[in-house]
């Protein structure tokens, strides 16, 4: 099965969506986006709940423009559920099912056999999800649209019903979107990921690629990169360009053809502090000394936030076990930090 | 808990009783203008003068009148009001805004002027007041016309509080019915009225309640047959006001059971 969306603009109240196009094989797509960005509409639009202006959806090639609801043969995971309140689980899941084999089926598959006989009302919001989920599938739909299904969740049930999504959506062989604002999520359930701002997509690729070659600083901030400087690029030579934050001069590989003023970013993965080993780290490299601003500690991996005074610009690292506890990072000690010229990524100026 | 703290909630235990004591009391003087003329109606007629006037085969007739022709209306009022009310709730543009006006007009007219509008229409020298009698039906004078002021003036309830409960059904609800195959028709029916069910049921009980008081419009449109409130005014001026008593003690009595009936359906068993 193939989504495929061309040139779509959807205007819903005050909002104009698009125009984008996007073709979704039998894979995951999250699509990653601040709130308001237009990542629900895209999935609206798909659903037939709101019709676009203009541009073509097609499944295969059947056309969904035009098509009602009921007959796009597209499932939709709603934010809370959307269960309905009067039926119990079991009558939810009976209710979308195909055959009765699908009942079973899904159940069992999604591990709420012994919650069946529950109203929504008596379910937890993990419990909700899966539900809503198994109800879904149980319709036997040609395409899955999941509308942020785990935001309102706890983290310890987020990250458990994470990994059960994961191994679902890999027994599925249907096109599946993930619409999300964690990118967390996005990038543990999303074979590809679609950045949006602003109802436009700003870059599609997979997570890895994402991260290491953003587009744009809006992508390197939304997808976990936060060092994020102004810079002026001075020269070139054979491995790209060089430029200079406050006092320090930066080589990078990248090929700059546009304004002098630049914006410029490492990823805080991409830099090593101490000895921590980094298996990217090749030449040419930069090492800077700096001092510790702040740690703060997110789950197994801590976050250094390191000053560096000859370029003016204070860094974000990460730095995850066994290095965590060999190396001192508490507030005004010095530390050597490192980063390939590789690591370094640059943007025209917003 | 530290004395400060316990003086502090003590002091706002108290403000609050002392409101509630006050809020009490207005209250109280209204409940007790509702009650008291209650009590008073039903302490100054006999059970053997009710009984008698059960009796009475003018009475008879205004009770299957009312009851018939309330039945009847509420019946219409439902079939033609609940799809309104759909539309209503789910289209936001400015002729829903319009359509509602007309909807709660028939609630703020004086029901005399409901009739007069209404004579307007069917009237015996209106076209279709013609066309109909032609037809061997009679629009005023009628059951029809008892139907007719009635539906007038008590559908209202049935489309307003049909809107509400139908707005108060999330519409993500409907569209994921639609998203696992559904129709319109089907979600509607499995989904939007069972949830709605109840905010319905109480406006087509009010609606039930209103069309058997109806007076006004239906002194208008159709002095016979009797309803049981035409019945109570005919009582009242031809042979004085304690005629009256046991008529309108029945028709408390139906109201009052209407509104036990409402009671019990309103409350939503899923909330």
């Amino acid at each position: 099965m193939t989504l495929t969306l061309t040139d779509i603009t959807t205007t819903y109240e005050d909002f104009t969506l698009g125009p984008l196009s996007l073709v979704v094989d039998n894979e995951v797509l999250a699509v990653l986006g601040p709130s308001g960005s237009g990542k629900t509409t895209i999935l609206s639009s798909v659903a037939g709940i709101v019709q676009p202006d203009t541009g073509s959806i097609y499944l295969n090639e059947r056309s969904l423009i035009d098509c009602p609801i009921e007959h796009r043969d597209i499932g939709v995971v709603f934010q809370d559920g959307a269960l309905f309140p009067h039926m119990t689980a079991y009558e939810n899941i009976a209710y979308a099912a195909t055959t009765p084999e699908h009942i079973d089926k899904y159940t069992t598959l999604l591990d709420i056999a012994q919650i069946l006989d529950r109203k929504p009302a008596a379910l937890s919001g993990g419990e909700r999800q899966r539900v809503a989920l198994a109800r879904t599938l149980a319709a036997d739909p040609s395409a899955l649209l999941l509308d942020e299904p785990l935001s309102s969740l706890d983290t310890p049930i987020r990250r458990r019903l994470r990994g059960d999504l994961r191994a679902l959506f890999q027994t599925l062989d249907i096109p599946v979107i993930y619409v999300t604002h964690d990118q967390q999520t996005a990038t543990a359930l999303g074979d590809r990921l679609a950045i949006v701002q602003a109802g436009m997509i700003k870059q599609i690729g997979t997570p890895q690629m994402i991260r290491n070659a953003p587009n744009s600083a809006f992508v390197a901030r939304f997808t976990g990169n936060e060092n994020l400087f102004t810079a002026t690029v001075t020269d070139h030579n054979e491995h790209g360009a060089i430029i200079r934050i406050g006092e320090q001069t930066v080589q990078t590989t990248v090929t700059w053809t546009g304004d002098d003023c630049v914006t410029a970013s490492i990823h805080p993965a991409r830099i090593q502090v101490g000895s921590q080993s980094m298996n990217d780290l090749t030449d040419p490299s930069h090492s800077f000394t700096g001092t510790v601003v702040q740690q703060l500690t997110e789950g197994s991996m801590t976050r250094v936030t390191i000053a560096v005074q000859t370029a003016d610009i204070a860094l974000t690292a990460t730095v995850h076990p066994p290095m965590t506890h060999q190396l001192s990072l508490i507030p005004d000690e010095t530390v050597e930090i490192t980063f390939s010229s590789t690591a370094v990524h640059l943007f025209a100026r917003e | 808990m530290p004395p400060s703290q316990t003086n502090t909630t003590s002091k706002l235990s108290s403000l609050q009783r002392d409101w509630l004591s006050i809020a009490l009391s207005l209250g109280g003087v209204l409940l007790l203008y509702y009650s008291i003329p209650l009590v008073s109606l039903l302490l100054s007629v006999q059970p053997t003068t009710i009984f008698a006037e059960l009796a009475n085969p003018a009475v008879q007739r205004a009770i299957v009148t009312s009851v018939f022709g309330a039945s009847l209306s509420t019946f219409l009022a439902t079939v033609l009001g609940l799809p309104l009310a759909y539309w209503l709730a789910r289209r936001k543009t400015i002729w829903q805004q319009v359509t509602l006006g007309f909807v709660v007009l028939p609630l703020v007219l004086p029901p005399t002027v409901s009739g007069v509008v209404l004579l307007t229409v069917i009237g015996p020298t209106t076209l279709l007041g013609d066309v109909a009698s032609v037809s061997g039906i009679s629009l005023t004078r009628s059951l029809a016309g008892v139907v007719l002021a009635q539906t007038f003036v008590a559908s209202p309830f049935v489309v307003v509080t049909a809107k509400a409960a139908i707005e108060r059904v999330d519409e993500t609800l409907e569209h994921a019915s639609r998203a696992l195959g559904k129709s319109r028709l089907q979600t509607t029916h499995k989904i939007t009225l069972p949830l709605a069910g109840p905010g319905i049921l109480a406006g087509v009980t009010l609606a039930f309640a209103r069309a058997m008081g109806e007076f006004g419009a239906t002194m208008m449109l159709a002095y016979y047959p009797r309803t049981m409130p035409v019945q109570i005014w005919v009582s009242f001026v031809s042979a004085g006001v304690e005629r009256a008593y046991p008529v309108a003690i029945i028709l408390l009595a139906v109201a009052l059971i209407s509104l036990i009936v409402l009671h019990t359906i309103a409350h939503n068993p899923w909330t």
